[in-house]
């Protein structure tokens, strides 16, 4: 198994040397298919390999996500020096509140503030697209390179076929003979955020063909699926599956929720209008007001379709968007006759053992003790 | 040395009635908590000996220090007990342990064991967490909540709070009762904020039995959200050392409007019980195996 890929990587660092320019997102609704037009590569901001918050939370305080702390901690380390350009939207209030603290403190050459629509009509729609036009702009002068419709085009293209290696290499834990944990699945779509696409999707092809000839994984007592806040360590996700759990899909922004669902192409579109569009009609989180009962009825799809067993339901502490959900998980998933485990969880793992103790008794409670 | 009034009795028991044990299936459980370690034996699925002490620093040594009564009471040896299960936070640490239970499904089990089959919600306050657990009348587990952010509101807080006024703690349930007036709970949260504000309550001359009082409401509060949250179906059984301290026994049934039903065994030993009763049917379906293949 590959470790989680390194947040300044040996990718990152060629790309560097051939003098291109790198630019960090941090909500999974900024469509990247514009930084790539433009001939950058986009990353995605995480938490990971923050140990200590300190600096992140004296500027954010702790009434803020344990996460945004931890990305604001790293891009004041300087684990994110290589930027030259960082995409930040609301997303939710406190990656808010994390472009609100680098737009002062940080020392980023370009810093852009987008705002996404919370519903997904035709005004919503036309306004994104707006704010889109402003992402392309702001790219083409910081890269020098003009996006054409033919090269945004092209980068659709790109990151659908991304999207379709996702969608197949999860195929790899459905059924009665899953061939890869969860904790891979998340390693990989990490590394999806984390280099160029084309690279990975050569990488990610030759892990599927070589997944495939596995022995299939029968040391597990439960399939699960994790649901909720920002999950950007796999790490937390081996706890679960060092309990007798095998996390067989998600519902997280930095899992399956990152590049899931295609941009698709409607008659008369352009390409940033298909983008606009498609991007807010993703179900992601329950961010967008007017997709939530479709959000639910697509988790339960997943849930059936991956014959999940139980869920797990993570909510970071102070998360304004998962932190409520839980008064309609008991309703959507119990009364299916599917468990949900619920745990709070901050973004540096310092309780594996309680953690593990909560995993380790619902595998044995689906089990039937 | 001074007196140590956070230190509760350790025991040791054998089954008086059970004498014709000899030639029976031997099965253990071994509770490494992080306050109190049990060792439990039963002899076909009937309680046989027990022993109850406390957690040292190596949960190794704990786990065989307390089956070393057992067997000294018992006289066996360990040879002889087929099958043993290791539960609690400790449990990867009993070095005879044939499988790890948690003490989440073993306390289920114990529970109903021990307070009967009608045991749907069981309230597990422990040394230093506690637990809303529901289960079938099997003793299987259907939900369950853990709370194990400080040790303010579980046994280990009250240690400290038996220590800090100087009252021994198996005393501090029924002086609780003895307060005419109360002040506001103390804080159930963080059982360093809690000692500070008994320090307060004491300076502004409330007494000792009310100190208590308002100790005992804060923790009954603490454990009735979490039952509330977990919901509360009859009926109900408190497992745990705190079961023993009616002062919050008595406060947690008047808020959630129910009794408690009395056990005839140690609540504290309800893990082990869970556990030397999954040893018992692992064996079995080990034994099935084994026939099969």
């Amino acid at each position: 198994m590959k470790p989680t890929i390194a947040i300044g990587n040996e990718y990152i660092e060629s790309w560097k040397k051939a003098g291109k320019k790198v630019v960090g997102t941090v909500c999974c609704h900024i469509p990247e298919e514009l930084i790539h037009a433009a001939g950058m590569l986009p990353i995605r901001i995480r938490g990971t390999e923050c140990t200590d918050d300190r600096d992140g939370e004296t500027w954010m305080t702790g009434y803020t996500c344990g996460f945004c702390r931890a990305c604001l901690q790293n891009l004041i380390d300087g684990k994110y020096n290589f930027l030259d350009g960082i995409i930040v939207s609301d997303g939710c209030m406190f990656i808010q509140r994390l472009y609100d603290n680098w737009a002062v403190i940080g020392n980023t050459e370009c810093k852009l503030n987008i705002n996404i629509p919370r519903n997904h009509d035709k005004l919503a729609v036309n306004y994104f697209k707006d704010e889109l036009q402003i992402v392309k702009e702001t790219m083409e002068k910081l890269s020098g390179n003009e996006i054409t419709e033919e090269k945004l085009n092209a980068s659709i293209d790109l990151y659908n076929q991304t999207r379709a290696l996702i969608r197949e290499m999860f195929t790899l834990t459905k059924g009665n003979e899953p061939k890869i944990t969860g904790t891979e699945t998340l390693q990989w779509t990490i590394r999806a955020m984390s280099m160029p696409k084309e690279i990975y999707n050569e990488e990610l092809r030759a892990f599927i063909d070589e997944a495939k000839q596995r022995e299939p994984i029968t040391n597990y007592g439960a399939r699960l699926m994790m649901i909720g806040s920002a999950v950007d360590d796999p790490e937390y996700v081996r706890i679960f599956e060092e309990h007798g759990g095998l996390i067989v899909t998600d519902y997280n922004c930095y899992g399956t929720r990152y590049l899931w669902s295609d941009v698709t192409r409607q008659e008369g579109e352009s390409a940033i209008e298909s983008i606009a569009r498609s991007y807010l009609e993703k179900l992601t989180c329950p961010r967008m007001t007017d997709l939530h009962d479709e959000m639910y009825e697509d988790m339960l799809g997943l849930a059936r379709e991956f014959d999940v067993d139980g869920i797990v339901y993570v909510r970071l502490k102070n998360c304004c968007l998962w932190g409520g959900e839980s008064v309609f998980f008991y309703d959507k998933f119990e009364k299916e006759g599917i468990p949900v485990l619920t745990l709070e969880k901050e973004e540096i793992t310092t309780n594996a053992g309680q953690v593990g103790v909560r995993a380790e008794a619902f595998v044995e409670m689906i089990e039937g003790n | 040395m001074a007196q140590e009034y956070w230190r509760w009795s350790e025991e040791s028991w054998i089954n008086p009635d059970l004498n014709d044990w000899k030639g029976a299936c031997l099965t253990a459980g071994v509770d490494i908590g992080s306050t109190s370690t049990q060792a439990v034996v039963m002899a076909d699925k009937k309680p046989l000996s027990y022993a109850s002490i406390r957690t040292g620093s190596n949960s190794k040594d704990s786990a065989v220090n307390a089956m070393n009564r057992v067997l000294e009471l018992t006289g066996l040896q360990r040879e002889e007990i087929a099958f043993t299960v290791g539960t609690g936070y400790g449990r990867v640490n009993v070095p005879f342990a044939d499988k790890t239970v948690t003490e989440i499904t073993c306390h289920a089990r114990g529970a109903n064991f021990i307070y009967g089959p009608s045991v749907r919600t069981i309230l597990d306050m422990g040394g230093q967490d506690c637990k809303a657990i529901h289960c079938d009348e099997n003793g299987r587990v259907r939900s369950f909540m853990m709370n194990d952010k400080c040790a303010a509101g579980t046994g280990r807080g009250m240690e400290v709070i038996a220590d800090l006024l100087g009252v021994p703690i198996e005393e501090i349930g029924a002086r609780s009762f003895e307060a005419d007036q109360i002040p506001k709970p103390i804080t159930s949260q963080c059982v360093v904020f809690a000692k500070t504000e008994v320090g307060h309550l004491m300076r502004e001359g409330w007494t000792k039995e009310q100190v208590l009082a308002a100790y005992c409401q804060a923790m009954a509060d603490r454990v009735a959200r979490l039952l509330e949250r977990n919901g509360m179906e009859l009926d109900f059984a408190i497992t745990g050392g705190i079961a023993k301290n009616i002062g919050v026994v008595r406060r947690v049934e008047k808020l959630m409007g129910v009794t408690a039903l009395q056990g005839s065994y140690d609540s504290q030993i309800a893990g082990a019980l869970g556990g030397a009763l999954m040893a018992y049917d692992l064996l079995e379906k080990r034994k099935r195996r084994g026939q099969r293949s």
